[in-house]
């Protein structure tokens, strides 16, 4: 934890309410997301008990299964899922528009993606578990299920993979999204719990949000929000209503236990929407598109694999795999990282306070200052800044700045709290700088050791996404036959 | 009428949530009580609904509604052990002490409640719940110690190496008291033995070519699970022939050891009265004469 | 030890199980906790009886799921046990001896039955073949600052070439060979606390205790299914800390010399059956004793939210986690941090680093906010 989330903390501490980590929102919010919120049958690895799932706040959906131990029960809710998913997932992929790359084929791309968005990162660990879960299995043979599911399941393990990808919005959890936002006067354990977290941050009216924070550990007041139930509940609610449909298998009974499980969606659903609303109340920041566009490219790739009727995602990445995915994930992380500190001044803040960025007034310039002669003739302007931050960058470091996007400087000497930088990159062609491209003296910049890499260009759909069928890493272990007839129990 | 449930419903979800403040507060009088009206709300919410809509004949029915009419037509409780309970549909009425009999008489070998429970329901018709079995010992106990053999056969324990009866193992007294002992042994020995049996019994109902139905080759396949060499490899069900033959194989590396083990400690039964032979002894002194396996080695 | 039973009052004191024994690790620098456990105080009573309930509960639905997989382990005389165990371990089939050593007549008394464990394990030590191979419901012993605890683990030890392995069944599942860590860890922890108990017999009865594997076999549900998988776990590091742990306990003496004479934290109930002690004094004798309190806790120990208020009361920057302490480099409480960051508190011997930190990062986070 960096010292200045740190003090936001300390801050939110002293306050009573949330401090803001973040100007602009860093995550994409779709115009029509779908908030699910699963629920899961205690002790049990995959056995959903419930899911509220819609796009609309005002009218949710709610699947339930009655008896959760009971497999043809589970695959029928399954199917059901399938019902109020794919359709929305399917949607997306209608209207396309055609990418041009420079040396391949064009390509088709979604001008727009799913997003969904559940509570806390327990719930996407469970959307993959519930993908996992369902993913081998076949419409034909001993355990049939309903065409749908393994397609559900596909599309469930693609969203959970795709989560775990640095700055991806196709699957978003609640208490991750507020917390890169917002700093709470408690510990990130509890920030993990959405209605404390949504306490801090927005507190009902005349209560701090310590107290609404507090108030909101209390489960009969705040149901947990998932997958887990509270064990109070459990057993003196969910249990004799679950023995009452076991007994009867009635329709009053089933309706019991729908009931109750809707007794502890109900206020869930509310908060999510909430926590969309709060992040909805934030500006979008500039990289935010051009990372929704990697997702679109992203969410189009699998699509078409699907439609070619590629076979489920392996149960484990070979070796290879792993290691490359890794490799990827590194630079997709420090990327995202940079892009965020380029696109916000409390993020760069951050890097700040470590010396690997600076902030401070041009004190002299050099326009239009060159190197080489002949046609080897470059601008390399040289810019003096004066700063009080703790400068840790040395001579010869490329540093950019949010100013000037597509510059790049070296740092040439730093001294006596100032930075002498030569412009390296950005300069152009011409004989003399273009007015505006040299930062003036007295103009406030920011430097920072933070490079945008060059990013796969958000046209070619992410290498993590290439099917084996089209030279991927083959998989390491073929979907084994037994997995479409393995218990789900 | 369905207000009165809708009242009722009201009642009960408000009771809920003050039990589970209680609980949290570990108020454990305030619980109770809150517990004995919740009872009391479902209890009426039972007999309201019981009144609300009559059960679809055939269909089971909530049985904690006491006096409601799904507790028509059972009687005055029939002795313990002997309760005429209906099996599925066309199964014969059978006493418990005789479904369990039949299934030990099967498998042959001393057996847990779970194993005679799993083998009823997949090859006899009719269920037999594991909690009809729990008195089950203690009454025949009861009844051979007031008038010892009037009956043909009793259900009795295996008992262990240091004589007393074991806790969970069911035993028929016409066996010979080798087979009622368990050594160290005696629990994969008897369970090979039981998956033979089981095996030998699924192929006679399957009949040539036939099938078996299902609920027996599943749990012919359960067995077969842990029994090397009993599985074929890829999927499917095994066969009933490979799982007997595996078992044969495995029975044949521990037979003898597991025959002398029980030999010893059925001679150590000689001084035991009858009832202890079938009940088992509850001299703890007995218990120092130890385990029969060390004195073998001696 | 008087002191200890003073401290606890006139109630018996609380046994451990396992699973606590593993939860004295969880937070070692905690002096409360070390106090209260080896009393033998009953935690969860205390947080109860102070106004703050521990926020924990077991879901029937995980015991009657936990219950169903360990009798489905354990059936036919472990039958599926013996066959994880021939794949893992190499178990040569001849092995395959089975004993419960929970099945005595009657209903004896732990000591009994630890006595009878003890017997035939000492036997088994002393054979030269592996006959007995698995031993059902043993029930070891492990003292607790004095006091005896007894452990009924679900667990079976075996025997393989002279070595006994513990066996823990967890009914968490193992999916595509990963489950989640923090319950792997958990059952490690536990495990653990039945590889000590068994060392501590093997060397009481003057075997080499070094003879019960650090290797312990985790039983767990595989993917989505009933079927069990067996998989090694190494808990040396576990052993290493439950010790510490322990050691810790037995010096316990100097923290409780240190305390008031007569404190106690005596819960013994009155007529109505809830502790007649008066709240306030009994907050008061709780905070005597030095807590430090971490958000860990909140998982961990009954005592958690009493703990926190009090962190809260103090202002202590305790509340918001070990990775802010660490970024404050130590600094107590929230209001000298902020007193540090505006600059109206001078900062004391070794804080200036910090200090200048701090105060940089309020005008860095004024500047960009
Ligand atoms: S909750 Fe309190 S007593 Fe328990 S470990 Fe934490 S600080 Fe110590």
């Amino acid at each position: 934890m960096s010292t200045l989330a740190a003090l936001a903390r300390l801050r939110a501490v002293r306050t009573g309410t949330a401090q803001r980590l973040a100007t602009v929102r860093h995550c994409h919010l779709s115009d029509r997301p779908m908030v699910l919120i699963p629920l899961r049958m205690a002790g049990e690895a995959a056995a959903p008990l419930a899911v509220m799932a819609g796009t609309d706040p005002a009218r949710p959906r709610l699947l339930v299964v009655p008896q959760p131990r009971d497999r043809d029960l589970r695959f029928g809710f399954a199917a059901e899922l399938a019902g109020v998913l794919l359709p929305y997932i399917e949607g997306m992929q209608k209207a396309t528009e055609t990418v041009e790359r420079r040396g391949a084929e064009p390509y088709e791309r979604s001008v727009d993606a799913p997003q969904i968005i559940v509570p806390n990162a327990g719930s996407a660990a469970f959307v993959r578990m519930l993908g996992r879960s369902t993913r081998f299995r076949r419409a034909e043979g001993p355990y049939a299920v309903h065409p749908s599911v393994p397609t559900l399941g596909r599309w469930l393990t693609y969203l959970g993979q795709r989560a775990q990808h640095p700055g991806s919005s196709l699957l978003l959890a609640a208490t991750e999204a507020l917390s890169l936002h917002w700093a709470t006067g408690q510990s990130r354990l509890e920030d993990a719990n959405l209605a404390s977290l949504v306490g801090w941050i927005d507190p009902p009216a005349g209560m701090s949000g310590a107290q609404a924070a507090r108030e909101a550990e209390d489960p009969l007041v705040w149901p947990p929000a998932g997958p887990a139930t509270d064990p109070g509940f459990d057993n003196e609610v969910l249990a004799p209503a679950i023995r009452a449909y076991e007994e009867t298998r009635s329709e009053r009974a089933a309706a019991r236990v729908r009931e109750a499980v809707r007794s502890q969606l109900d206020p869930v659903w509310r908060l999510v929407w909430r926590a969309v609303g709060l992040l909805e109340a934030l500006p979008a920041a500039p990289g935010v598109a051009s990372r929704w566009e990697a997702d679109r490219g992203s969410f189009s790739a699998f699509a078409a694999q699907l439609a070619e009727g590629a076979p489920p995602q392996p149960k484990r990445d070979g070796a290879v795999g792993a290691a490359s995915r890794l490799a990827r994930m590194e630079r997709a992380r420090s990327s995202y990282d940079a892009q965020r500190a380029y696109d916000d001044a409390l993020v760069m803040a951050e890097y700040r306070l470590t010396g690997e960025a600076f902030a401070g007034t041009v004190v002299a310039a050099e326009p239009d200052r060159a190197e080489g002669e002949g046609r080897g003739r470059k601008l390399r302007p040289l810019v003096t800044v004066r700063t009080g931050d703790p400068v840790r960058v040395a001579p010869g470091t490329r540093l950019g700045t949010p100013q000037r996007r597509g510059q790049q400087a070296e740092v040439v000497s730093v001294a006596g709290g100032e930075v002498t930088l030569k412009i390296v990159k950005g300069m152009g062609r011409g004989a003399s700088a273009t007015p505006g491209a040299v930062p003036e003296v007295g103009e406030p910049v920011c430097y920072a050791a933070l490079l945008e890499e060059f990013q796969p260009p958000p046209a070619l759909p992410a290498p993590e996404d290439t099917p084996w069928t089209h030279g991927g890493p083959p998989p390491e272990n073929p979907p084994e036959a037994e997995s479409s007839e393995e218990e789900w129990s | 009428m369905s207000e009165r449930l809708d009242e009722l419903e009201e009642r009960i979800s408000a009771l809920r949530g003050e039990i589970r403040r209680a609980v949290r507060a570990r108020e454990s009088a305030l619980t109770r009580s809150l517990r004995a009206d919740l009872r009391t709300a479902e209890r009426a919410w039972d007999l309201a609904l019981a009144a609300h809509e009559p059960p679809s004949p055939g269909e089971p029915h909530d049985s904690r509604a006491g006096g409601g009419a799904s507790a028509r037509g059972r009687g005055a409780g029939p002795p313990p052990g002997r309760e005429p309970e209906a099996g599925g549909g066309a199964g014969p009425m059978l006493p418990v002490r005789e479904r369990v009999h039949q299934a030990l008489t099967l498998l042959g070998v001393p057996s847990a409640a779970r194993m005679l429970v799993a083998v009823h329901g997949a090859l006899r018709a009719g269920p037999l719940k594991g909690t009809q079995l729990a008195s089950l010992r203690r009454d025949e106990e009861r009844s051979f110690r007031s008038s010892p053999f009037a009956r043909p056969y009793y259900l009795c324990a295996a008992l262990t190496d240091r004589l007393s009866a074991s806790r969970g193992l069911f035993a028929v007294s016409t066996w010979p008291l080798e087979r009622r002992v368990v050594g160290p042994l005696s629990a994969r020995v008897d369970f090979l033995t039981s998956a033979v049996r089981v095996a030998e019994h699924v192929q006679r109902i399957s009949g040539p070519g036939g099938e078996a139905p299902p609920a027996a080759r599943r749990l012919l396949a359960r067995m077969a699970q842990s029994i090397p060499g009993a599985v074929p490899a890829g999927s499917g069900f095994p066969g009933a022939e490979a799982v007997a033959r595996a078992a044969r194989a495995e029975l044949d590396v521990h037979a003898a050891d597991d025959a002398a083990a029980r030999a010893e400690i059925a001679r150590a039964c000689e001084r035991l009265t009858d009832a202890e032979r079938l009940f088992g002894g509850t001299i703890l002194s007995l218990a120092a004469a130890g385990r029969p396996g060390a004195e073998r080695e001696t | 030890m008087d002191r200890l039973d003073t401290l606890r009052g006139p109630v018996p004191p609380r046994p451990h199980d396992a699973r606590a024994i593993a939860a004295l690790a969880a937070n070692p620098g905690c002096e409360r906790r070390a106090v209260l456990d080896a009393a033998g105080v009953d935690k969860d009573a205390t947080a109860a009886h102070l106004g703050f309930p521990a926020p924990f509960g077991q879901s029937a639905f995980a015991i009657t799921r936990g219950n169903a997989f360990e009798a489905l382990v354990k059936e036919n005389g472990c039958a599926e046990l013996l066959r994880l165990l021939r794949d893992l371990l190499g178990l040569p089939v001849e092995s395959a001896g089975y004993t419960d050593l929970g099945d005595m007549a009657g209903d004896p008394p732990a000591h009994r039955r630890h006595e009878h464990t003890r017997r035939l394990i000492d036997r088994s030590a002393a054979e030269a073949d592996d006959d007995g191979t698995l031993y059902d419901h043993p029930l070891l012993r492990l003292e607790i600052a004095g006091h005896t605890a007894y452990l009924e683990p679900d667990v079976v030890a075996f025997r393989l070439g002279g070595a006994f392995h513990v066996v823990e069944v967890k009914s968490f599942a193992v999916v595509d060979g990963q489950a989640e860590p923090e319950k792997v860890a958990a059952a490690a922890r536990q495990a653990a606390v039945y590889v000590l108990a068994l060392r501590t017999m093997l060397e009481e009865l003057g075997h080499d205790p070094l003879r019960v594997s650090h290797e312990i076999v985790l039983v767990c549900p595989e993917n989505f299914a009933n079927r069990p998988v067996a998989t090694l776990v190494d808990v040396r590091r576990e052993l290493a800390v439950l010790r510490r742990q322990l050691a810790r306990m037995t010096r316990v003496g100097r923290i409780v010399d240190a305390l008031p004479p007569g404190l106690t934290f005596d819960l013994a109930p009155g007529p109505d059956g809830a502790p007649a002690r008066p709240v306030a004094e009994l907050r008061d004798a709780v905070r005597r004793v030095d807590a430090r309190y971490a958000p860990e806790c909140l998982s961990t120990c009954d005592l958690c939210f009493f703990c926190r208020d009090e962190a809260a009361g103090r202002g202590s920057t305790e509340l918001l986690g070990r990775q802010v302490r660490d970024a404050l480099g130590g600094v107590a409480t929230v209001d000298e941090a902020l007193g540090l960051a505006d600059g109206s508190i001078a900062p004391g011997e070794g804080q200036e680093e910090i200090a200048r930190l701090l105060r940089l990062a309020g005008r860095v986070y004024a500047e960009a906010g």
